[in-house]
């Protein structure tokens, strides 16, 4: 089978990808993680990875984190190969508690990465207040993460990789642990943020819906080890809205493909 | 776990091998330091003429019968600040007013009363060991369970009773952990008592040996001492974990 | 609420003038000999005559003196070598326990080391205040830097912050709460070698006083020294609580 890499950059009119897997094996204390996994994400695109637990999705996205290191393979990002995290790349972990710096505001969070970005002092506050307000937090700069609740802190998060100014996004089930109405208005908030940034965002998740909902394309990813099990594309129109779109044909029909095949693989 | 024990035992033997090869080249003679092959040598010799016995002997008596004295009446007075809310609070000022007196001022007042030997030292150890043991035990007592203490109460317990048989039971646990970190400061605070001024014990040993102009003997009482603490140390540990297991450990942030 | 907490406040003052009471009672009828204890009034007496003299407050500030360039010095090399080891797996492999090891040693031991290598001097003192007052601090920033969130560390990495950085950004900030303890404890340790080392070495401070005192059977002078070592532990160690609590505000937030 041709890496998806390959084929992407035969196409004529369709510009690279901006992360490419190609032929990725990832082992660790002996046991295959993930095995040959080729996969490219164009720019801009945005790319939804589901599956199992444990079928290594999580591990997938650290990949393209650059946090961890192929055993054999390559990742590249822009072309050239990724042999350490950059600061174009972003990652809004799962766990927004552990993620955060407890001693430090809100503000003071989202400086950390304008300070890792090397701006100067003086220009920070207003840059920090303009992300905070971007992501729905005016007024909450002097709070301690652990004043906030579950979906400010996950908003805070998403600040300070905004404060990146990246051109990937990776969000490692950044809703997985927040309430179902707070996980709409934020997938949402995702794609409007999203939308204005142009950033390339790989999603992972577990929840099937949430995926056809937001991406241009999904994967569906098969474990033990994990490797590629099923890619469709999201032709839903764009800008998504919580009620038609989740009640229009194309997103039922590839709502039950995709059901089907996680199924299947529980079997 | 070998592997890692191993590993811990790397930098130690590295420096004492280290230091003996730079003695041996520089033919060291010093006043302070000594190779660890003649340290060894002296504290066998303290052995063979029973010294360092005998003071150890006198160390440990003091330590243990401060430890058992303060113990007592850190236990008395935590249990009963634990039980009665108003003499807790009542008792504050004075408690906060006691407690940061270091234990080693009271050394000059303990020698005047008492004269050099046992009793001061013993004073002043079991004064360091009523502070952690009342402290903590007064914070075990208040963590107790709520429900038992009505038990106890449904049952009609004499409060004499209500104390051995639901109270001390219930906080033995983190009780126990005072009571070690308390043996370790009973230690310090009896080596430290006799280093400055009481003529017996491992601390007069050793600023005798200091005095004499003897770095190796003063060196293997240095490890004697040391290794009197560590073996200190360890014993409450396992006894804590026999007893208790690993639950009561984490007492240890109390 | 508050007012109640202040009723009790002003009652437990209460109940301690009365132990004052108590203790002037025994003194005045001679229950114990004055020779050993003097009356509150009498040690009153003392700390106010040594304060106008002066003399009081020079042997205090020696005493602080000693107990902070101590204090300080262990704080500073304890961080330091703390986070060095700390940040370093194998360093804490081949070090931690070595430390682990030593920790219950009473320091006080290393006081005939430190006299003989450096005499009865002033130098002896600060090191055997700071070899003392090292320890709890080195071993609780070794054990707070183990203890950093390691999701902190992949940030730090997404970010590329510099290994500078990450020690001063994430990993002190992280175990702050472990190194003020330790140096909350370091405060005690320094008084206690601070009048030990002052006994013996003769040095100006509280405790050659309190130690000249009851050599004399000046007892009021004895029991104003041993008072003012009380106040000294006492306000040292409040200011480090209000220090603590000031640097640790976030902690009291995250309960």
């Amino acid at each position: 089978m041709a890496s998806a890499a390959k084929r992407l950059e035969a196409v004529p009119g369709i510009p690279a990808p901006q992360i490419a897997f190609d032929g990725v094996t990832l082992v660790l204390g002996g046991k295959t993680i993930i095995e040959n996994l080729s996969l490219g994400v164009r720019p801009g695109e945005f790319l939804c990875i589901v599956g199992a637990s444990g079928c290594g999705k999580t591990t997938a996205l650290r990949l393209a984190a650059g946090l961890y290191q192929p055993t054999s393979g390559k990742v590249n990002f822009d072309g050239q190969p990724m042999r350490a995290p950059r600061r174009e790349i972003a990652i809004v972990f799962q766990d927004y508690g552990k993620a955060l710096l407890p001693w430090r505001t809100a503000a003071g969070n989202v400086s950390l990465a304008l300070e890792a970005g090397g701006m100067p002092s003086a220009e920070r506050p207003a840059r920090i207040e303009e992300l905070l307000r971007t992501v729905g937090l005016p007024g909450h700069a002097g709070k301690y993460p652990s004043e906030m609740s579950g979906g400010m802190q996950q908003r805070l998060q998403i600040a300070r990789c905004l404060a990146q100014e990246p051109k990937t996004l990776l969000m490692d089930e950044p809703f997985g642990a927040l309430d179902a109405m707070t996980r709409q208005g934020l997938q949402d908030e995702v794609l409007s943020l999203v939308a204005a940034s142009g950033a390339t965002v790989i999603f992972v998740t577990h929840d099937l819906d949430e995926a056809i909902y937001l991406g241009d394309r999904v994967i569906g990813l098969l474990p033990h080890p994990g490797r590629i099990g099923i890619e469709l594309s999201v032709n839903l129109p764009r800008p998504r809205d919580q009620l038609s779109t989740r009640e229009h044909p194309e997103f039922l029909r590839l709502r039950r493909q995709l059901f089907d095949f996680v199924k299947a693989t529980e079997q | 776990m070998t592997a890692n024990s191993a590993k811990a035992l790397v930098l130690p033997l590295a420096v004492l091998a280290a230091f003996e090869v730079w003695a041996r080249a520089t033919h060291l003679q010093s006043d302070s330091l000594a190779p660890p092959s003649e340290i060894v040598m002296a504290l066998f010799g303290a052995f063979a003429d029973l010294s360092i016995l005998a003071a150890t002997r006198d160390t440990l008596f003091s330590t243990f019968a401060g430890l058992a004295i303060g113990t007592i009446i850190g236990l008395a007075l935590g249990i009963a600040f634990g039980i009665f809310d108003t003499l807790n609070r009542l008792m504050e000022v004075t408690v906060e007013a006691i407690r940061p007196i270091p234990s080693i001022a009271l050394l000059p007042i303990a020698l005047i009363a008492l004269g050099f030997g046992y009793r001061m030292e013993i004073v002043i150890v079991a004064f360091a060991c009523v502070w952690p043991v009342l402290i903590l035990s007064r914070a075990a007592v208040r963590s107790i369970e709520p429900r038992l203490m009505e038990v106890a109460r449904a049952l009609r317990l004499p409060p004499a009773q209500r104390v051995w048989k639901i109270i001390v039971p219930a906080a033995l646990p983190r009780i126990f952990v005072a009571f070690r970190l308390s043996a370790g400061i009973a230690l310090i605070v009896a080596v430290t008592v006799e280093i400055a001024i009481n003529p017996l014990g491992l601390g007069a040993g050793i600023m005798l040996a200091q005095q004499a102009l003897r770095p190796d003997l003063m060196l293997a009482y240095l490890v004697w001492i040391g290794a009197i603490g560590y073996a200190l140390n360890v014993l409450l540990v396992v006894a804590q974990n026999r007893l208790f297991g690993r639950a009561a450990l984490s007492g240890d942030g109390a | 609420m508050n007012r109640a907490a202040l009723l009790w406040r002003v009652a437990s003052f209460a109940v301690a003038a009365g132990f004052i009471a108590l203790w002037q009672l025994i003194a005045n009828l001679k229950l114990v000999s004055p020779v050993f204890l003097p009356g509150p009034d009498r040690a009153w007496a003392s700390l106010v005559r040594g304060f106008s003299s002066g003399d009081l407050w020079s042997k205090l500030a020696g005493t602080l003196e000693h107990m902070a360039y101590g204090w300080l010095a262990a704080s500073i090399a304890g961080i330091a070598i703390g986070a060095i080891i700390g940040s370093s797996r194998t360093m804490r492999t081949y070090v931690a326990p070595s430390l682990e090891f030593l920790r219950p040693l009473p320091v006080s031991a290393i006081i005939p080391v430190a006299i003989a290598m450096l005499g009865l001097t002033q130098a002896m003192a600060l090191f055997v205040i700071a070899f003392g007052a090292i320890w709890p601090i080195m071993l609780a920033t070794v054990h707070g830097f183990g203890a950093v969130e390691p999701r902190l560390y992949e940030v730090a990495r997404s970010l590329q912050m510099s290994r500078l950085a990450v020690i001063f950004k994430i990993a002190l900030p992280s175990a702050s709460p472990d190194i003020l303890a330790g140096m909350r404890l370091s405060l005690t340790v320094a008084l206690i070698l601070s009048v030990v080392c002052e006994i013996l070495a003769g040095l100006d401070g509280l405790g050659h006083w309190v130690l000249l005192s009851a050599r004399a059977f000046r007892s009021a002078d004895l029991f104003a020294g041993v008072i003012l070592l009380g106040i000294t532990g006492y306000v040292t160690s409040v200011a480090m609580s209000l220090a603590e609590h000031k640097l640790l505000a976030w902690q009291a937030a995250q309960r």
